[in-house]
């Protein structure tokens, strides 16, 4: 059993981890699924801001452009007009204010011409620019001793590049810290010598708003660097034309993801990257401005850029997150129900286990063998318990000890183990004690005593307690709290019990013995109250009645209690057995060899007495009984039968009258018994033998005859039977 | 039961009873008996060497025929009783009813 229990807990443990492994399975093949679609949805995102970044870049670029071709066409159209005017040059003037005039974005411009052009003039450039005041065309020379245009970088940059160049964007001192561009071309005179650079200042003022759709992203931003790294555009304005993208590259942690960018930046290239700034990382796309070797940046947050994504991943997580929650939960609460079901199961069928046990242990502790055993003829006894379905705490026991036989039967209150407990624990005690004892009474206290001790569930036992004097008849009783048994003798009655207490009520308790006299031939019937007490389904009893009515007929103890179950489960049918059946019937046959018990019945007819005759002399001869006496006893029948024939039955009506004839060594029984109305012969007066004839009543003789032919005569009115009970000594 | 009835000359009847008188024959006997009741002025002997048996119906029936008898001057003589029916008749006073040979 326990070995069953250990097996189905690990087949339910098992069970449990499957559960738990596809659970695991589960989860990790959705967030698998979920992982492969994050990826390929972070990857199309990427793509996206990528795309979207680049198409802003190209976009600024375009527009960076747009400004600045206007300016680099307007110089280039203009260089055939100075180079025109090189050999007048204070013609020159007229050019640079053309430029200025016809180019609004161009804040002034110069033609500054190779040092030592002219022979007479080491320096000349003549300048002309839009006063910030008032936007009238101011011209000047730039050329003095403290300004020394040679050294500047659009100068001898300029004379170097044929298509133009663009300067270092710095801030116009003069004009209210606007930064500016200034762009740089080379002119030839009509010998091909190079003659001058003429050039145009931008402001860069607008580029603060080149950026301005480059906000794709919450957070993103644009910026622009100059060929060596100054800060042209950016949203923290403070730092446009005062820091170097080198000098930022330096504040911030992701030294090596800067560094590369800061390279990139400044060798104009283009490309994206991620960098960690200020604790968030940024995705940075960037591409140059060949022209001018400028770099645009743009920045964008890579929360923001993830932002959807993660959203989105956040509330498929979400659902899986549930999803996996209540399959887990359903798992659990299944494992749990199943547990719980395997667990009643077990219960059941431990419960149904158990029962069978008790029902095995009480079923053990009773005698199996009936007596009699073959060679046994003076007693013939039964005796079995229909068990209900939950076991009851019937019992019943015997066994005979020199010449007596020891029996007894009760009844547990309760039912189920305990109650089987109790009753194998009775059933002991009343083996252990009957052992040493040949007193009822003294059993029955004994076995009292130690119940009563032992009780701690408050159970108590009906008892009935006999022992029998296989030689006598003789039978002394004890009574607990048990219905009294049926005699089947000369009529079924029920033996008068003291009741008492049952057992295990009081352990202080006197149990008084009796005594009855079995004759030869009668019967004890020992029942519990499962028997009377049966109901059918209209909850009817089974009852005395119909108890009494299937031992009103002769036949053997093991046929009785068939005859008794197979009656009581017809009465009972479909309704189901409440309570064990037990049953247990001694026959007393006879005590010795040469004892006997006979039997007739006669109808109320006097002409069924020549059978009556032949019956005595059957019993007469068996015995060797002398003639005298032998028709004394045949006398003394056919009176004591003839009276009952005569009167016992109102004329016409059909009666019986029953003769029971029991033998022993010393006297011969005999009891004639009828159903009619109640009569007491004995009580008829003795006629007087001495009157004359006239006097001589004519009846009365016959019971005369009777008592003077019997040795003991007596009437007993029972059960509704007249019985005339008459021994002969022999 | 036989009932065999002999009537002689010189007013006396024998009736002769062979086999048992018990209740179902004392019945059937008495009517036998019914002519020598009415005749019963003489000497009546009742021939008992083959009854086997008597009970008290029986006895009834002779003492029914000791009635008849002395009610008209006859007399019911019993003749060769077995030592049990003498017992019976001992027993129920009898003997002293009867002159028994």
């Amino acid at each position: 059993m326990k070995k069953a229990f250990s097996l189905r807990k690990t087949v339910l443990r098992r069970e449990f981890w499957t559960g738990m492994l596809l659970l695991v399975v589960a989860a990790l093949t959705l967030e698998a699924s979920s992982l492969v679609q994050y990826y390929f949805a972070k990857k199309s995102i990427i793509e996206i801001a990528s795309k979207r970044a680049d198409d802003n870049l190209e976009n600024s670029k375009v527009d960076i452009l747009n400004i600045l071709n206007q300016v680099e066409t307007a110089i280039r159209n203009d260089i055939w007009m100075v180079r025109s005017c090189l050999p007048n040059r204070d013609t020159i003037w007229k050019v640079t204010e053309h430029v200025v005039r016809e180019n609004p974005s161009v804040v002034g411009s110069t033609v500054a011409l190779v040092p030592g052009y002219y022979e007479d003039r080491e320096l000349f450039s003549p300048y002309s620019f839009r006063s910030s005041s008032n936007g009238e065309i101011i011209h000047k020379t730039l050329a003095s001793e403290e300004y020394d245009y040679p050294s500047k970088q659009w100068f001898y940059e300029g004379l170097k590049h044929e298509d133009g160049f663009w300067s270092e964007p710095y801030l116009d001192t003069g004009g209210g810290d606007i930064m500016m561009t200034t762009f740089s071309m080379p002119v030839r005179d009509y010998e091909g010598k190079l003659a001058a650079v003429i050039t145009a200042d931008v402001s860069l003022d607008w580029l603060k708003n080149v950026f301005d759709d480059v906000v794709i992203y919450p957070g993103s931003f644009g910026m622009l660097f100059s060929r060596e790294g100054k800060i042209m555009v950016s949203p923290v304005e403070s730092l446009v034309m005062h820091r170097t993208l080198q000098e930022m590259s330096k504040q911030y942690e992701d030294s090596i993801a800067m560094k590369h960018f800061t390279n990139s930046v400044l060798s104009g290239e283009n490309g994206n990257l991620k960098i960690r700034a200020r604790k968030r990382v940024h995705r940075v796309y960037y591409a140059p401005i060949e022209r001018t070797g400028w770099s645009m940046s743009i920045v964008i947050p890579n929360d923001q850029i993830m932002g959807e994504i993660n959203r989105h991943t956040r509330i498929v997580s979400l659902f899986q997150f549930i999803g996996l929650l209540m399959l887990m939960f359903i798992l659990l609460s299944a494992h749990k129900n199943q547990k719980k079901y395997k667990k009643l199961s077990e219960n059941e069928e431990r419960m149904e286990k158990e029962l069978e046990i008790a029902r095995g242990i009480q079923m053990a502790m009773i005698p199996k063998t009936f007596l009699p055993s073959p060679e046994r003829e003076d007693i013939d006894v039964a005796a079995r318990i229909v068990p209900a379905k939950e076991v009851g705490g019937d019992l019943y026991d015997y066994f005979i000890k020199d010449r007596h036989l020891y029996f007894c039967i009760g009844d547990v209150s309760g039912k189920g183990v305990p109650a089987a407990l109790v009753m194998a624990m009775t059933r002991s005690l009343f083996r252990s004690v009957a052992a040493h004892e040949d007193s009822p009474s003294t059993i029955v206290s004994n076995i009292n005593r130690s119940l009563a001790e032992m009780n701690e569930n408050n159970m108590f036992v009906t008892f009935f307690c006999g022992i029998l004097n296989l030689d006598t008849g003789h039978i002394k009783y004890c009574n607990a709290g048990h219905n009294p048994p049926l005699i089947l003798a000369d009529t079924k009655m029920k033996l008068d019990a003291i009741p008492n207490l049952p057992l295990g009520v009081m352990a202080e308790m006197d149990y008084q013995e009796q005594t009855v006299d079995l004759r030869f031939d009668d019967s004890l019937f020992l029942y519990t109250d499962g028997i009377t007490e049966a109901e059918n389904i209209s909850h009817e009893l089974f009852g005395d009645d119909r108890m009494s009515k299937v031992l009103s007929v002769r036949r053997n103890a093991a046929t009785h209690l068939e005859v008794m179950e197979k009656a009581i489960k017809d009465f009972v049918g479909d309704a189901p057995q409440s309570d064990d059946l037990t049953m247990l019937f001694i026959h007393y046959i006879k005590a010795k060899p040469g004892y006997s018990a006979h039997h007739l019945v006669l109808k109320n007819d006097i002409k069924q007495i020549p059978r009556l005759t032949e019956f005595i002399e059957g019993i007469i001869e068996e015995k060797n009984i002398d003639a005298s006496t032998a028709m004394g006893i045949n006398l003394a029948l056919e009176e004591a039968v003839a009276n009952v024939m005569s009167y016992a039955y109102p004329e016409g009506t059909v009666g019986e009258v029953k003769v029971d004839v029991r033998i022993d060594e010393r006297e011969i029984t005999f009891m004639v018994s009828d159903n009619g109305k109640e009569f007491d012969p004995t009580t008829r007066p003795e006629p007087d033998l001495k009157s004359g004839p006239e006097e001589r009543p004519i009846g009365g003789l016959g019971i005369h005859l009777i008592r003077t032919i019997m040795d003991t005569v007596s009437y007993k009115r029972q059960s509704g039977k007249n019985l005339l009970i008459m021994t002969k000594n022999i | 039961m036989e009932v065999k009835i002999n009537k002689q000359d010189n007013n006396t009847t024998v009736v002769r009873l062979e086999g048992r008188l018990d209740t179902p024959t004392a019945q059937e006997v008495n009517q036998r008996l019914l002519p020598v009741q009415e005749d019963a002025s003489g000497t009546i002997i009742l021939d008992c060497e083959e009854l086997t048996y008597i009970s008290s119906s029986g006895l009834r029936v002779f003492l029914t025929l000791r009635k008849a008898a002395a009610m008209k001057g006859g007399k019911v003589i019993i003749r060769n009783i077995n030592d049990n029916i003498r017992n019976v008749f001992m027993m129920t006073g009898f003997l002293n009813l009867f002159d028994i040979e």
